[in-house]
Formats: C-alpha cells, structure tokens, sequence
C-alpha cells in the first residue's frame, strides 16, 4: 500500500506560494485590515485624547441626522460626477484626435505633451490654480480682456460659495485628464482595422462607424476607467484641502477633507471614524463590481 | 475627395496643437510667474509676457536650507517606497504568477480590494498607531505607510508580466544547478525589466506626490516633504507667488524630466493601473 505523501509535499505549491507572499501580506494585514478594524471599532465610541465613551450607534445617528453630512456627501457626488464626466468627454476626444491618420512621431509628441498635467502632485496643481483663480488671476483678467467681466468687478472663484466646487472640479478635470486620453488611445488602437474596412465598404458614414464600431469597442475600457476614475475622485483629499479648505462655508467640503477636519481639528476621532466607515461602504459597494470584474478577468 | 481628405487631415493637426496650448497654458504660467518679482503678479490687469525678469524666486528656494531639505526628504523618501514596494512586490508577484495554490483567489480579491481604500480613513489610526510607537514625525513612518498603498499596485502589474514570460526559463537554469531565487534573478528579473522600470517610475510618482499622510504624520520642518513644503507658502496675509511658483517649478521638474526619458515605461505604468490582466 503507498504511504500518502508528506504533509509538505501535498502543499507544496502552498508552503512555496507562502514563502514569498507573507512579507506583502503582512504589511498590507497590518497596515490596512489592522487599522480598518481599529476604525471600525472606534465609530462606535466617542473618542478623544484621553478618553473613550461607548455609544453604540450614536455617531452614526448623529452623523445620518446631520444636514452638513449629507451637503457634504452631495457635494462629494457632484464633483466625483462632473470630474468624471469631463474626464470622459475630453480624454475621448484627444483620444480620438490622436488616434486619427498622423504623424506617428507627432501622435507621440503630443501626446507626451498633453500627459504633462498628469504629473504634477495635486498640491502643486492646485497652488497653481489658486493663483490663476485669484481675484488678481490669469482667469478673471482673460475674461476681463475678452469683454466678458468688467475690470472693476472681479469673480472670487475660490472664495465664493457659488464657484468654489467648480472651481476645484475644474483643476481636477485639468490634471487628471491624460489617464482617460492615454487609456482610450490604446483602446482605440486595441480596435481592428478590418471591421472600419468592412463598414466602409458597406457605405457606413462617419458616425454610423463611430456609433457601431467605436463605441461598442471601447465599452470594456471605458466601464473600467470611469469606475477607477469614480473611486479616485471620491476619495480625493488634495485638491479640495489646499484650494479651498472646505470652501466658505462647507460649500466645497467634501467626505474626505470632513473626516479630516473631524479628526484632527474638531478632534472628534468617533464621529470621524463613522463618517470614514460610511465612506468605506460606499466605495466598497462600488468597487466590488469593479474587483468581481477584474478577477474574473484574470481568472 | 483627396483635397477634402487633406483639410480634415490639417484640421486635425491644427486642433491638437491648439487643444495642446491649452491644456499647457497652466504650465506655461507657472513658468512664467516664476521669473517674475512678487509685486509685479499681483498686478491688475495681468501682464502676458513679464515686464520684469528676475530669478530673484529661484535664488531664494535654493538658498533656503528649510526647502532645499524637503528636497531631500522627498527624494529619500520615493526612492525607499520605490525599492521596498519593488522588492515585496515582485515577490508576492512571483508567487502569484509562478504557483496556483489554495488562497490564490482570496489573495488577488484582497490586494485588488486595498487599491480602492479611502486613504483618508487610515490616517486616523495611523496617526494613533505611529504616536503610540513614537515614530511620530519621522520619515520612516511615511515611508511605510507609502508602502502600503503602492504595493498592491506593484504586485498586480508585475504579476501579469511576470505571467507572461514561460516558466521554462527558470526551470532550465534550476535543472542547471541554480537555486529558484538564482533562476529569478537570473532569467526572470533582466527580462522583466520593462515592467519594473514602470512599476517603479509609477510607484516613485505616487510617493513623490503624495500630501495626505505627509501632512497628518509630520510636523518638524526639517522632515517634511515638498508637497506640505508648496503648501506652506500658501500664506495668510502675503502670498510669495513667484517663490511658489519657483518652488513648483523646482518640484515637478524631475518627474517631467524622467517622464521625458522614459515616457515609454510611464504610459505602461500608468495603463497597468487600470487592466490589471
């Protein structure tokens, strides 16, 4: 009768799988799982430096009763939406631009040129916007020169309840854009000629190929960016924090510069910590469909 | 038919130069700012071309051993996060790519998942953690922390090319005596160089951009990075613009100069972000 393999030879794959796994597995347990379940276990007290107070699910009665939290979830929706929307819009268009019959050398060149935005941290994108969206700024003297605003009368875009959301959505749009332009350039290009050939020789118009061919091609790759792109710009913390502040009056604030000023400034570590568990659901419902898709996809 | 063909072909061009111009307008402005005496930016209506021409901001920065030192920080800090996130990386990659296993699944889910974490919601307790410790105002707790959220995306994209190349490499230099590990590094890693130059370039942009945790995990002037170190001159009555702008200047040219370089990589870096297959 055969004797059954050693322990270790049955899991072989395992024992040797394991060996090079623990190290990322232990520091992404520790400093992610770990401090998660630190978060969730601090929502349900009212924490401070020195002290914590059960409460059960008082943070988050209170924080579902608040009007500020849900202007700030509203206003978080807005610019994820607008942001992602633009995004979508201006990196298809240059994608489409690029993708046309050109200069290969060209098509390269610009294209580096116009990921340059990308590259800049949000902090410094942002100060840069600061300044051209100061009431002395490049943007109401381009206006002002144009005939749209008179000299006098200067628009304070960051300081005015009105405009301050924009505002940040607009730099946002302006940095984070070339992601979407590169990834559809490549999608477009991923596209087979011969089905545009086909439609061609099937008198197909511009945008009946556009339509039928384009758009269904790029279906995968553009689910995918816009899904990422959403779950990025949600949790955006840069670009709101140093432009704005949370804007005059919360009317730029978004979850997460409210749970950082909760946390650190208002001190109120257990109501944070709920607000920031909120978030995680939100984000977490949604990128499950994205990670469902992804791990079938490599299967 | 051929002359209309030709028109739309020069449109194009003619859009993408002036769309380009656009969209560099901010870049160009923050160059432009930069050389110019404080005064003179906060004049109204704006002046296009600078009156005056100093690089009186650029001496200041660079004469300034406070910002000079973020400088460093921020440099020793991305490169850390850049080798350690690497390293781990490829590791966890390997095993993910070489061996199928039980967990395989459950192991891929998970660091897909931690790619969608609201950053903002770990500083909380990283904040408590790291005073705890007393690793409070230090850089290796930045570093670490940077780690965390590079390394799943170093992992998935170094997974699939490392997928990509045939096992039998290693093997054959294992059936010639090497070890696994001196069949990786052997036959593995020189031929994988083009996802590790992207993953690394990536990872490096990432640490060098980052605010949030440089901003709750640090105090001291003299550990702070240049993100918290542009913000800073963000002031409340006076504002140095050129000096920020400089500052800007100064910070973003590394990473536009190796983007320049390896533009290549980058794009690559940047598309694994997204497909992770």
């Amino acid at each position: 009768m055969k004797a059954k393999p050693s322990f270790r030879r049955r899991h072989r794959q395992e024992i040797q799988a394991y060996a090079y796994l623990w190290p990322a597995l232990l520091m992404l347990g520790a400093l992610m799982l770990y401090p998660l379940a630190q978060v969730v276990r601090m929502s349900f007290y009212e924490v401070s430096l020195q002290r914590e107070i059960w409460v059960g699910l008082g943070n988050y009665a209170q924080l579902l009763s608040t009007a500020l939290f849900w202007q700030t979830l509203w206003q978080t929706l807005l610019f994820t939406a607008g942001s992602v929307a633009l995004h979508l819009a201006i990196g298809l268009a240059l994608a489409l631009l690029l993708h046309a019959r050109i200069n290969v050398r060209f098509r390269d060149f610009m294209r580096g040129l116009l990921i340059i935005p990308w590259l800049f941290a949000p902090t410094v994108a942002g100060m840069i916007w600061v300044l051209m969206l100061a009431p002395f700024g490049v943007a109401n003297g381009f206006l002002a020169s144009i005939g749209l605003l008179s000299p006098e009368a200067t628009i304070n875009w960051l300081g005015s309840p009105e405009t301050s959301l924009l505002s940040v959505t607009a730099m946002n749009v302006w940095r984070a854009f070339p992601f979407f332009m590169v990834m559809l350039l490549a999608g477009l290009q991923a596209i087979p000629e011969e089905l545009y050939e086909a439609a061609d020789i099937d008198g197909a118009t511009g945008l009946g190929k556009f339509w039928y061919i384009t758009l269904p091609g790029l279906r995968g790759v553009i689910a995918t960016i816009v899904l990422l792109d959403s779950i990025w710009t949600f949790r955006a913390f840069d670009p709101v924090y140093v432009m704005t502040g949370g804007g005059p009056m919360n009317s730029s604030e978004v979850l997460a510069t409210a749970i950082y000023f909760d946390a650190f400034q208002k001190l109120k570590f257990g109501y944070a910590s709920a607000e920031a568990v909120v978030m995680f659901l939100i984000l977490f419902v949604v990128s499950a469909v994205y990670v469902r898709r992804a791990v079938r996809e490599i299967g | 038919m051929r002359a209309r063909r030709r028109a739309a072909h020069a449109a194009i061009y003619a859009i993408l130069i002036v769309v380009t111009l656009i969209m560099l307008f901010p870049v160009a402005w923050m160059l432009t700012v930069s050389v110019r005496p404080n005064v003179e930016v906060m004049k109204i209506p704006p002046d296009w071309i600078p009156a005056v021409f100093t690089l009186d901001a650029y001496v200041k920065v660079l004469s300034s051993g406070r910002y000079l030192r973020t400088f460093a920080n921020t440099y020793f800090v991305a490169l850390a996060v850049t080798l350690l996130s690497l390293f781990i990386g490829a590791m966890a990659a390997y095993a993910l790519a070489r061996f199928r296993f039980r967990g395989q699944r459950v192991v891929l889910m998970f660091l897909i998942t931690t790619q969608m974490f609201p950053l903002v919601l770990l500083c909380i307790p990283y904040f408590r953690m790291v005073v705890k410790i007393g690793l409070y105002d230090t850089l290796i707790s930045l570093i670490v922390v940077y780690v965390t959220f590079t390394l799943p995306f170093c992992v998935l994209m170094l997974r699939s090319y490392f997928a990509q190349i045939p096992k039998d490499m290693e093997e054959a230099a294992m059936v010639d005596g090497c070890s696994r590990v001196g069949a990786i590094v052997r036959t593995l890693l020189p031929m994988s160089y083009p996802a590790l130059i992207g993953a690394g370039l990536y990872t490096f942009l990432l640490a060098w951009n980052e605010f949030l945790f440089a901003v709750v995990l640090i105090e001291a002037w003299d550990k702070r990075v240049i993100t918290m170190a542009v913000y800073s001159l963000l002031a409340e009555f006076v504002t140095e613009w050129s000096m920020m702008m400089a500052f800007s200047v100064l910070a973003s040219a590394p990473l536009v100069i190796a983007f320049i370089f390896l533009q290549r990589y980058m794009v690559r870096g940047m598309t694994a972000g997204a497909i992770t297959s």
